[in-house]
């Protein structure tokens, strides 16, 4: 079977993503506080963490849609706190959202072929004249996010309007447009919620098929179940990772215990 | 062929066919309108791009309305430019100012954005009053001169009327290779969910303002054929009435749909003109037409056809 994705050789001596001191506070409620992980190329790292515990509030800080109010976010060798959502996203660090976010009005289709937006270049003038150039490449994205889709098993509904799909194939078309996008880190924000059972074996299989294609991967998630795909996995808990390690080591942490059981 | 495309090549035929035939059929005030109206759809495709494509209200396109028309009536009087030239001006100083001010005023959203907007056109009303050395103030500038295409003078509202729609047409093919094109996505998708477009490296800033700058360049162009339509332009043409009605015609008919903005600039521009029979009554009538349409149809008049051919479908 085709790879689902095409993974960019990593940098060598850093690890892909990390975390350095992050500490973020809304008011004068410290949501955050020395946050410190990496995640190494090729790995699914998982952020467990009960509700409230900063897990979001990590994620958009990763993601660039929060500056942390200190610390830093470095991304393949570079600095990367400063940097906009934007330039994150081209620099390769793309990411879901917990209540997915497709383009409703569009097709499954065209929402594939918006993931292509940055690898394409085709500007206003060639689209206004519909400039051969333009008309190639738009064919071009047409036939890559077809190809996605079949991988992805959404080809039968190419031409279905996205904002008609049920949760568990929502989930799947952004999964699909975040990596037709080429991450070198996925991000992905509890993809979990909201999908009943089966369809949370279904991500599992992609989660595990994409990272097997070299994909790395950050998750966060408070299902345990889903979190057996992670290689590490970093507890937060009000604000402060309290465990790190294997999933089976942090599950036996006390502090883990004591947060999740209240035992 | 789908239901659509025999829907859009019968409907499209039927265009062409009212189009070539209208003069002969029509009285000539009526043509008249019909030409305003052709004005109205070049100035609200602006608007129904910003409105259908990225979500964004715009109540100031008065202003690069009142910029075209200033530079034709100043350009071709004054400065005894040609037309085209004029025209020309007319277009880049609206993408300039348009450039200057969508740039920082873009960064806003949601009803600021709208209330921006307005400004730009409160303001551009005031200056287009008070600029009379430019302008003509309230007096205004007489004596422009009839367009002259492949050597025949538009003298004529049949003669407008032959040139102004292909203008429409070609406007709209544009405007249509833009929607189905890669920025074409983008726009959409940023309207959708601009999280997720940005997450996929579109850059949302500059999207925005150059759909405000294209929107801009309609505007003006179609107060440069205003002003060669009508042979004098005052300031009571640029209020923010006018950009109201501007907005009122991708609202009408359904923002999204191309053909949907030129249904609305004809529904717009010949409604109140057909109701103006029952006397003074008309304008509220005009009102209560639009609040009827708003309510009854949220898709726009062109969202009839769309659910129209949902029921055909088969489930």
């Amino acid at each position: 079977m085709n790879a689902l994705i095409s993974p960019k050789p990593a940098a060598a001596a850093e690890p892909l993503l990390r975390l350095q001191g992050i500490a973020h506070h809304f008011g004068g409620l410290n949501v955050l506080d020395k946050v410190e992980f990496d995640v190494p190329a090729g790995r699914i790292v998982g952020l467990l963490g009960p509700n409230g515990s900063g897990k979001t509030t990590c994620f958009n800080i990763v993601s660039g849609f929060l500056r942390p109010k200190a610390g830093s976010v470095r991304f393949a060798g570079d600095d990367v706190t400063a940097w906009s959502v934007q330039r994150r996203g081209s620099a390769g660090l793309v990411r879901t959202f917990q209540t997915p976010k497709v383009f409703e009005h569009m097709t499954v289709l065209e929402n594939l072929m918006v993931g292509e937006y940055k690898t394409t270049r085709s500007g206003f003038v060639g689209a206004l004249l519909s400039l051969p150039g333009a008309r190639r490449e738009y064919a071009a994205m047409r036939e890559r996010a077809t190809a996605c889709a079949e991988r992805f098993g959404l080809a039968r509904l190419l031409h279905v309007v996205s904002g008609a799909l049920p949760a568990g194939q929502r989930r799947i078309v952004e999964l699909a447009r975040a990596c037709i996008a080429e991450p070198r880190v996925l991000l992905l924000d509890e993809p979990s919620s909201g999908l009943n059972t089966e369809e949370i074996e279904t991500l599992r299989h992609w989660i595990e098929r994409l990272n097997a294609d070299g994909l790395t991967i950050l998750l966060v998630s408070h299902d345990m179940g889903l979190m057996t795909v992670c290689d590490q996995a970093h507890v937060l808990y009000f604000g402060e990772i309290i465990a790190s390690g294997s999933l089976a080591e942090v599950q036996c942490d006390p502090r883990v215990r004591e947060a999740y059981l209240g035992v | 062929m789908t239901d659509l495309q025999k829907l859009r090549i019968g409907l499209t035929s039927l265009a062409v066919l009212a189009w070539a035939v209208a003069p002969l059929l029509v009285e000539r005030s009526l043509l008249d309108v019909l030409n305003f109206s052709a004005i109205l759809a070049i100035g609200g495709l602006g608007v129904g791009l910003l409105l259908g494509q990225c979500g964004i209200v715009n109540l100031g396109q008065s202003a690069f309305y009142g910029i075209g028309a200033y530079a034709t009536a100043y350009g071709t009087t004054a400065l005894g430019l040609p037309a085209s030239a004029a025209m020309l001006i007319g277009m880049a100083s609206a993408a300039a100012i348009a450039l200057a001010i969508g740039w920082p005023m873009l960064r806003l959203g949601g009803f600021y954005l709208a209330l921006a907007t307005l400004a730009v056109g409160s303001i551009a009303g005031v200056l287009f009053f008070e600029w009379d050395w430019l302008t003509g103030g309230t007096l205004g500038v007489g004596g422009i001169p009839k367009l002259v295409v492949a050597g025949i003078e538009l003298a004529e509202p049949m003669h407008y009327h032959y040139f102004i729609w292909p203008v429409v047409a070609g406007l709209s093919w544009l405007a249509l290779n833009l929607i189905h094109s890669r920025q074409g996505l983008a726009l959409r998708a940023m309207r959708d969910a601009a999280p997720a477009a940005e997450v996929l490296s579109i850059d949302l800033h500059r999207l925005k303002t150059v759909v405000f700058v294209i929107s801009a360049v309609l505007g003006a162009l179609a107060g440069s054929l205003f002003a060669h339509y009508v042979s004098f332009v005052s300031v009571q043409s640029f209020t923010v009435e006018r950009s109201i009605l501007f907005l009122l015609v991708p609202v009408v008919a359904g923002a999204r749909s191309v053909p949907g903005i030129v249904i609305g600039a004809l529904f717009v521009g010949l409604v109140p003109e057909l109701l103006s029979a029952l006397g003074d009554m008309h304008q509220v009538l005009f009102g209560l037409a639009l609040v009827l349409v708003v309510t009854l149809l949220p898709g726009g008049i062109t969202g009839l056809t769309t659910r129209w051919l949902a029921r055909k479908e088969p489930a």
